[in-house]
């Protein structure tokens, strides 16, 4: 009732001074944009990074190596990747990418045999246009990501170079699995001639497993069986082989955790500068209005209702900017061929949202106390 | 024109000694964001530009411009430019030019287990001291072929995330289950290789079981680099692509262009939101003059210098914010180890970056006064002087 009754009152006092509050919110609104951005990275690295209980996907790479240039395995260690107790199925990957820095235009090459889409291992993906037959026609055809494709403006037929090779767009490939956004998957052959002409070797296995439980034991039993090879094996969950590999980018965003944090603490000296200011202005007002009988709380909760709309509006276009932004910017961090990308969800919105409320709160406490707690004779006095 | 007397902006700064200090803080706090953004990108780019020797040509596989990891070559490939190539700079019959192999590998402290360390590993000949100038060695020696030695850079050990004691002479390290011994130490100051760990390029080749190079790198004498690219066009059975150095080194400071303008946008957003928040208290400070503002026009000094005096008063605010802000970022900012996929580099702030910082400040001072003093400035002598 308080907030309803009064709600016109708050507006009012909101846009009596239209510069000042403009300001607020613009500040609020852009500090908000850069908290929602930040979150949206963070998101990005736990959706890549956390193992859930129900992961089945295990990455074996050649041991003490972490650049798809460095790791070389047998092509044929697949059969007997395959003959360990647990394994579901087997993938070969051949691995290029145009660049193996961090950057946020890096393509990734995965050149998979042409059954691998048939076998099961892409059943969490569908193709939302082109078809699986021409990519298999075609020796140079990719299927590739829908980032990807929404980041180069791609569509099934196009042509595109990159790093030397040059593919042919067969279709776009719709995946909720991070790591299959940013890549074009070709044939495997066909990444093996062109990079060292190594027919026979690739980068990695990527290997399912029946049962999510038995992770770390499938894993243990393939590092085993090549121990004494001469490519030994270490073998990751898909989650972790990502996050040991993208630290450089879990740096970054690490990093960036403390511009959010600060981000926050902005938004509080912003509202809480604006908050003083107007009750500085407004004393004359507040003792006119004890003068009539308005309540010392229902003054304090005028002014913290000043505070949240300023701190609500603000993020309101913040968040809303940042919706925007990482819906349609598209962007990815990329190193050694894995993608992080930068992505918010309903989460991320509700915490900023949650953020403004707490600092609107908070940034008009102490100006609202102060100015409840204030003597009417004192108030007429300071004018 | 009479100007207000420049005393009487400095005074005005006291009066509310609580806004002044947060005022300060604020501008502080503002240029150190700037001066971090521009130390980043100044520090990335001048261990890329020092890095790369205007007389080098680089020899990497076609297609593998934009990466020289990526880059495999025939292993003869020095030999032959060596012999087929004239022109190349000699010393005492030495020709300058080096096969090398770029390869990131992971080190332990231990054969079994141990401390898991990321390391950049360049496989070197002789040829890589008289091709990179800017390499001195500054303890031990250079590590002789066959006998697992290593040299390791100024800046291995932060690329590594180890103390630098764990990198003294004497010190080892396994690397695909062989034991390496430091037996130098070396310093590329400023660039790139400083965070680099260098073997002899056929033990590398002998652990990594590889027999290709990953480029050949060579100093020009009389010949020209139309004569490299020339070689790699008659010579297209070796799969070559030439650059120079300057060239690929610019191309992978182009890649970190989108890195560079996300740093620059969250330092400018950052800095928007403190200009706003300092707009909104010189309006108020401002606001809360109008009459002295109608009594100073009364006496005759014409909006020109009130306004003069006003953006001293903002100036002389926001570059004590600059220079608290400058001071704390050449004390704690300058000289950082920064980590990145390329490898280490110091953050700069040189003269370049004091010069951003203050010139951010300036233009703080200005914007933040100049709306508020022409709002105040707007109203009537009379209006001004009824104002309470």
């Amino acid at each position: 009732m308080f907030a309803v009754k009064f709600l016109p009152l708050i507006f009012k006092y909101v846009t009596r001074k239209k510069i000042r509050s403009a300001l607020t919110v613009g500040g609020v609104a852009t500090a908000m944009f850069l908290f929602y951005a930040v979150h949206a990275m963070q998101q990005g690295v736990r959706e890549a990074t956390e193992q859930s209980a129900a992961d089945t996907k295990l990455v074996v790479y050649r041991q003490d190596r972490y650049c798809p240039f460095s790791s070389q395995l047998p092509q044929d260690y697949a059969t007997r990747i395959a003959a360990v107790p647990g394994v579901k199925a087997v993938v070969p990957v051949k691995v290029l990418v145009n660049n193996c820095r961090t950057g946020l235009d890096v393509v990734t090459f995965r050149g998979v045999p042409l059954q691998s889409f048939e076998e099961g291992f892409f059943t969490h993906a569908r193709l939302s246009s082109g078809s699986l037959e021409s990519w298999k026609n075609r020796s140079d055809a990719a299927l590739i990501g829908q980032k990807l494709a929404n980041r180069r403006g791609l569509k099934v037929g196009d042509r595109m170079e990159i790093g030397g090779l040059t593919i042919t767009v067969a279709g776009i490939l719709d995946s909720p699995e991070p790591q299959d956004q940013n890549v074009a998957y070709t044939h495997l052959e066909f990444v093996q001639r062109a990079t060292d002409n190594k027919v026979g070797i690739v980068t990695q296995f990527n290997v399912a497993v029946h049962d999510p439980g038995q992770l770390d034991k499938v894993a243990k039993a393939i590092d085993d069986e090549f121990r004494h090879s001469q490519e030994p094996t270490a073998t990751w969950s898909e989650k972790n082989f990502v996050a040991r590999s993208v630290t450089d980018i879990i740096e970054i965003v690490n990093f960036a955790s403390w511009l959010g944090w600060g981000c926050v603490i902005g938004v509080f000296a912003l509202v809480f500068n604006a908050i003083v200011l107007s009750v500085r202005d407004r004393i004359r007002d507040h003792a006119v209005m004890q003068t009539l009988g308005y309540g010392k709380g229902l003054i304090a909760g005028l002014i913290i209702g000043e505070s949240l709309i300023l701190s609500l509006s603000g993020g309101l276009i913040g968040i809303g900017a940042g919706i925007i932004f990482t819906s349609w910017g598209g962007l990815s961090l990329s190193v050694e061929g894995l993608s992080i990308h930068v992505q918010a969800g309903l989460d991320s919105v509700l915490l900023g949202f949650a953020m403004c409320i707490f600092t609107g709160v908070v940034a008009g406490l102490a100006p609202a106390w102060q100015a409840s707690r204030r003597e009417i004779a004192a108030c007429f006095r300071a004018v | 024109m009479r100007f207000l007397p420049f005393d009487y902006s400095v005074r005005n700064l006291g009066r509310s000694k609580t806004r002044l200090v947060l005022t300060i803080l604020a501008s502080a706090l503002v240029v150190i964001l700037i001066m971090s953004a521009a130390a980043f990108v100044r520090g990335m780019d001048t261990s890329l530009v020092v890095a790369a020797d205007a007389s080098n040509a680089i020899l990497v596989a076609s297609g593998s411009e934009e990466s020289i990891e990526r880059s495999q070559i025939p292993g003869n490939t020095a030999s032959m430019v060596a012999a087929d190539l004239s022109g190349i700079k000699t010393r005492f019959g030495m020709p300058f030019v080096s096969p090398e192999i770029h390869v990131a590998l992971i080190v332990r402290s231990e054969k079994e287990g141990g401390q898991e360390m990321r390391a950049l590993v360049r496989g070197v000949s002789p040829g890589a001291f008289l091709v990179h100038p800017r390499v001195n060695i500054v303890e031990g020696r250079s590590p002789q072929p066959g006998k697992d030695e290593i040299m390791v850079g100024g800046l291995a050990s932060q690329m590594m995330g180890v103390p630098d004691s764990r990198l003294r002479i004497g010190q080892s390290l396994w690397l695909d289950n062989r034991n390496w011994t430091v037996v130098g130490r070396f310093r590329a100051r400023g660039t790139v290789m400083d965070a680099e760990v260098w073997i002899p390029i056929t033990d590398l080749q002998v652990a990594t079981k590889r027999d290709t190079l990953s480029c050949v790198v060579l100093t020009l004498g009389e010949a020209e680099f139309d004569d490299v690219d020339a070689f790699t066009k008659q010579r297209l059975d070796l799969g070559l692509t030439a650059l120079r150095e300057t060239d690929y080194f610019g191309s992978v400071m182009r890649f970190y262009k989108p890195v560079h303008a996300m740093i620059w946008t969250s330092a400018l957003l950052v800095s928007l939101a403190g200009l706003l928040g300092g707009l909104n208290t010189m309006y108020a400070a401002f606001a809360a003059r109008v009459r002295e503002i109608g009594m100073l026009q009364a006496l005759g000094y014409s909006r020109m210098a009130i306004t003069f005096s006003l953006m001293q008063e903002s100036l002389l605010t926001a570059l004590a914010g600059t220079l608290v802000g400058a001071a704390i970022s050449r004390l704690l900012i300058d000289g950082r180890a920064v980590k990145f996929s390329m490898g280490v580099f110091q953050l700069v702030i040189d003269e370049q970056v004091l010069l951003m910082g203050l010139s951010a400040g300036l233009v703080m001072g200005l914007i933040g006064a100049a709306p508020p003093a022409w709002r105040c400035l707007r109203l009537s002598i009379h209006e001004a002087l009824r104002a309470a």
